[in-house]
């Protein structure tokens, strides 16, 4: 996926080549900079963070309880209820602001659980190559292939429903493709001069890998958790649509299938169907902005367009030379 | 020939993960806490019948038996009964199997076209307002569930197009032409095909866009603006052709999105194709009929990366050397 | 001494910076050649040569603008943008580009890029076309039957002698090179130099090399200048350049060069170009010369005349300024 979401990344600078931030010594300077010179990533981490403090602080915004009736089935949206009541009388408002809590912490956890399995094995891979990395890469090759969605479905269909167990299964679905960008990253900075000095000098592995590695691919992985964590919410509604989410929780994707399962259709009740998913879309596009504007920062790639409709202007000599 | 040597490793490559595919499905089907037969819920289920199940179905031998008598009968073509329908697992899959293709490759063939022509204006224009409009709407699209894109198209849509199954049951009493049903067929398959096409469209435009901006961007580009060629010459004939080559790679990327927006829409729009049977199973535990349709789906895939390898081969003459 | 086919009259070229501000790239050069002449452009990386030699094709992004004339034979190229350059391009004028390998699409044949411009100008078509290429191909060193092949089939020096045959396709007047050795071992580097000194004579061609490699200059090129910051701070004889350079930094340029050749690098001079997106006062290059005196740091040095032929933008070769001070 963060092929695709790198093709995005290359909104930021139509026409001349972005600011490359310098490198900084410590990871936050330079996440921190991307922030603040390209506005795709200010949104999208805005909307991620006001995602987050909805969550947070969900039972004082909520105007009501999640599981309190308070009107008829399928109201529609009044004054009171701006976004009318779902199936069983309860505010979809106040159950997308609950649900919050839910997708954002599968969204998370399963992305924490990618990255850190994904990550560790990326460096590792990456810093000791040899026969154990190419076995390895054959291994994550052949499971890239595989479907990620069925497999999430099937392992959920046998091993039970939990938070947990979806949690997981996310997670170690996940992981293949952070290891192969981190591996790629690591073998790279692993080339470099310092790390050659470092263990000229007889610096232990775990420390060049702590003091030097890690910071250097510390902003990709933050892309790429980033972007996982979309990934990561996509495959929560998806299972919890087709019945595999934790029944007792509520999340945007169990309010989707909810409204789905009662038959909101047939009442055209659109209410209890567009918010969720709009919500879901929402935090996955900011998701998506943020994750490619700091991938794209790292990896310009995208240099001066040769062809463009508009052309070169001409202009009169400047007024200090004589023709 | 250096073509055989390419051919020869993406073949193989198949074939493993196949048979890794294959592997796989085993150990998560047998491997689960209890086995399959544990958590049946039916009203004749007494411990008896339970223990013949098991036995029926090989469960009290070795988990290495099993493995092989598994792969014996996957030779044949058997993949067991389902618990649901007690008929074989093959022939519940097959018919579906058979009305999932044509809807998802309508799908897949409407992104294709509007993601090309939506990602060369963008790349082309770049920078104007076609280019971020276009950014905008593909994010846009690529971000939305599918299930949820689908439920709202059924609302919209539900007066004028059919919103369910694949053909409308009391069509054949009135003996149709050829016409007729085709027509019948094609309105049932259009609003799940326009659901999965949408998001992949969105998907496509910006994966077409930045390859083309990229290929753009190469120092060949300003070569055959040099030698006069005109910008849309340079394009057509340049930059496109070259740009083709990672689309196509990406594209077979995109085919795990496809099975998992097959199973999304088909739940959506009751659409009898192998998603629903994936859906139906799921809620039923119907695991014969779960693990054979996985297996189907899964290799699937295998087979249409394996055919992207093939036809990137063709495209890039140096992927050989 | 006949009329010149090519004369660079105040030659600018701003360039749009992203975040507000111009780039003044190239700051008023002015150059004139003759007829099959071989004229070199020498200068660090940065200095604007490159965005020089594209200027007079009209090679510029949108984000840039141009003041000045270009004149081919009389006419202002310029005139009116990129209408009255573009009928120009590979027929009259014609460019190698830096990095040649990658002037060449991936997946077409060499062949077929070579012809193209034969076809799209109307020089020769079909059968008659792959004929003229064949014929291109051999004349730089390549056999023909090599015309169906694919650029990743051809070494790095081959692909620069194809881009050479590919720049000659339909016999222009002019023909830019730039950086056209760069990457490739030193064997290879004289072989296409001597190339091009060959096919400029047998194709009567007018020879611009752009370059940041001396010992390149030195051996194609009789006449040269020296760019630095945007303008040319010398011109001359190549022989006088190296003997009795007028310039500080041609000089230490020349100078500095060591004896080898092959060692493209040029010896590093202390301190850096200036930044060209504001006003320079002064000499351009004074933060970094060693013979600077009064005027160097507020008046602006113009091209002096300091003997037949030649010119130096520095207040040392003005006998007023330095009885000043």
């Amino acid at each position: 996926m963060s092929t695709v979401a790198s093709a995005a990344g290359a909104a930021g600078a139509p026409g001349d080549p972005g600011d490359i931030p310098q490198a900084r010594r410590r990871r936050g300077g330079v996440v921190w900079s991307i922030l603040r010179s390209r506005p795709q990533a200010a949104i999208g981490g805005g909307v991620i963070l006001l995602t987050i403090l909805v969550a947070v602080f969900a039972p004082f915004i909520a105007p009501y309880g999640p599981r309190e009736k308070v009107g008829p089935p399928f109201a529609p949206p009044s004054s009171e209820f701006p976004l009318g009541l779902d199936d069983g009388g309860i505010d979809m408002l106040s159950l997308i602001i609950y649900g919050s809590r839910v997708s954002l912490i599968v969204g998370f956890a399963a992305a924490a659980v990618a990255m850190l399995i994904g990550g560790t094995i990326g460096i590792l891979a990456g810093y000791f190559g040899g026969k154990s990395d190419v076995a390895l890469m054959r291994v994550t090759d052949y499971f890239l292939v595989i479907p990620d969605v069925p497999l999430m479905i099937v392992i959920a269909a046998i091993w039970g429903r939990s938070l947990t167990n979806i949690i997981i299964i996310i997670g170690v679905i996940y992981w293949t493709g952070t290891a192969r960008i981190i591996r790629a990253q690591v073998k790279s900075v692993r080339e470099r001069v310092y790390v050659r000095r470092a263990q000229a000098l007889g610096a232990s592995d775990s420390r060049i890998i702590f003091r030097h590695v890690l910071p250097q691919v510390a902003p990709l992985l933050v892309a790429n958790t980033v972007l996982t964590v979309a990934v990561a919410i996509f495959a929560e509604t998806a299972l919890a649509f087709l019945g595999l989410g934790d029944p007792s929780l509520i999340s945007w994707g169990r309010l989707i299938e909810n409204a789905f399962v009662s038959n909101a259709i047939s009442v055209d009740a659109w209410w209890a169907i567009a918010p969720p998913g709009i919500a879901v879309a929402v935090v996955i596009l900011a998701c998506t902005l943020l994750g490619t504007a700091i991938e794209d920062a790292l990896n310009p790639r995208l240099r001066v367009g040769h062809l463009s409709v508009r052309r070169f202007r001409l202009r009169p000599m400047p007024s200090k030379e004589a023709s | 020939m250096r073509g055989a040597d390419y051919f020869l490793k993406r073949t193989l490559f198949a074939l493993v993960t196949v048979f890794v595919a294959i592997t796989l499905n085993f150990i998560i089907f047998r491997a689960a806490p209890g086995d399959a037969v544990t958590g049946l819920r039916c009203q004749f289920c007494t411990v008896e019948f339970k223990d013949q199940l098991r036995a029926e179905l090989g469960l009290d031998k070795s988990k290495w038996e099993q493995y092989w008598i598994y792969l014996q009968d996957l030779a044949q073509g058997d993949m067991g009964r389902s618990f649901v329908t007690r008929e074989p697992v093959v022939d519940e899959l097959i018919d579906p199997l058979l009305n999932t293709l044509p809807m998802i490759a309508l799908g897949t063939a409407f992104a294709i076209v509007f993601g090309i022509i939506s990602g060369v204006i963008a790349a082309w224009r770049r920078g104007t307002f076609l280019d971020w409009g276009n950014l905008s709407f593909s994010l846009l699209f690529y971000s939305l569930p599918t299930q949820w894109l689908g439920l709202m198209l059924l609302i919209f849509f539900a007066g004028t197009l059919p919103v369910s199954g694949i053909s409308d049951p009391f069509l054949e009493f009135t003996d149709p032409s050829w016409w007729e049903t085709f027509v019948d067929r094609l309105e049932h398959m259009i609003l799940p095909a326009a659901t999965i096409g949408i998001v992949l469209y969105g998907e496509y435009a910006l994966i077409v866009r930045s390859s083309l901006m990229e290929a753009l961007s190469e120092d060949y580009v300003l070569t055959a603006r040099a030698k006069g060629l005109r910008n849309w010459a340079i394009v057509w004939k340049h930059a496109f052709r070259a740009s083709l080559l990672p689309v196509a790679t990406l594209i077979a990327l995109s085919l795990g999105y496809l099975v998992a927006g097959a199973i999304l829409v088909e739940a959506v729009f009751s659409y009898p194709g192998i998603g629903l049977v994936t859906y139906d199973a799921v809620f039923e535990r119907d695991y014969p009929v779960l693990q054979g349709a996985f297996l189907i789906l899964t290799l699937s895939v295998v087979v249409a990366n394996y055919v992207a390898d093939l036809l990137y081969f063709k495209l890039d003459p140096r992927i050989a050397e | 001494m006949s009329a010149p086919v090519l004369e660079v009259q105040g030659l600018h070229v701003w360039f749009e910076l992203e975040r507000g501000g111009e780039l003044h790239a190239v700051q008023g050069v002015d150059f004139s050649l003759q007829p099959g002449e071989r004229f070199g452009l020498v200068g660090e990386s940065g200095c604007g040569k490159t965005t020089t030699i594209l200027a007079l094709m009209g090679l510029l992004p949108p984000s840039a603008s141009v003041a000045g004339r270009v004149l081919l034979d009389g006419e202002d190229l310029l005139a009116r943008g990129e209408e009255t350059v573009s009928p120009h391009r590979w027929t009259d004028i014609a460019m190698v580009f830096q990095g040649a390998m990658n002037a060449f699409n991936p997946v077409k044949r060499i062949g077929d890029q070579i012809a193209e411009p034969m076809k799209l100008h109307g020089v020769s078509d079909g059968r008659a076309a792959r004929q003229h290429v064949g014929e291109l191909l051999e004349r730089v060193g390549i056999p023909a039957t090599r015309t169906s092949s694919f650029p990743h089939e051809f070494s790095g020096g081959m692909r620069q002698r194809a881009a050479i045959a590919m720049a000659l396709a339909c016999e222009p007047k002019v023909l830019l090179a730039d950086e056209p050795t760069t990457a490739l071992d030193v064997m290879v580097q004289a072989q296409i130099l001597q190339l091009l000194v060959e096919l400029a004579d047998d194709f009567d061609l007018t020879l611009v090399l752009v370059t940041h490699d001396l010992p390149i200059v030195a051996q194609v090129c009789p006449r040269a200048a020296v760019m630095y910051a945007g303008e040319i701070v010398e011109i001359g004889m190549t022989d006088t350049l190296y003997h009795d350079p007028r310039h500080p930094y041609a000089r230490l340029l020349f100078a500095a060069t060591p004896d080898l050749s092959g060692d493209s690098e040029v010896v590093s001079i202390p301190g850096t170009p200036p930044r060209l997106d504001r006003e320079i006062a002064g000499c351009p290059f004074a933060p970094r010369c060693d013979r600077t005196f009064a005027p160097c740091g507020t008046v602006k040095p113009r091209l002096l005349t300091t003997g037949p032929g030649h010119a130096a933008a520095c207040h040392l070769n003005d006998p007023a300024l330095k009885a000043a001070s």
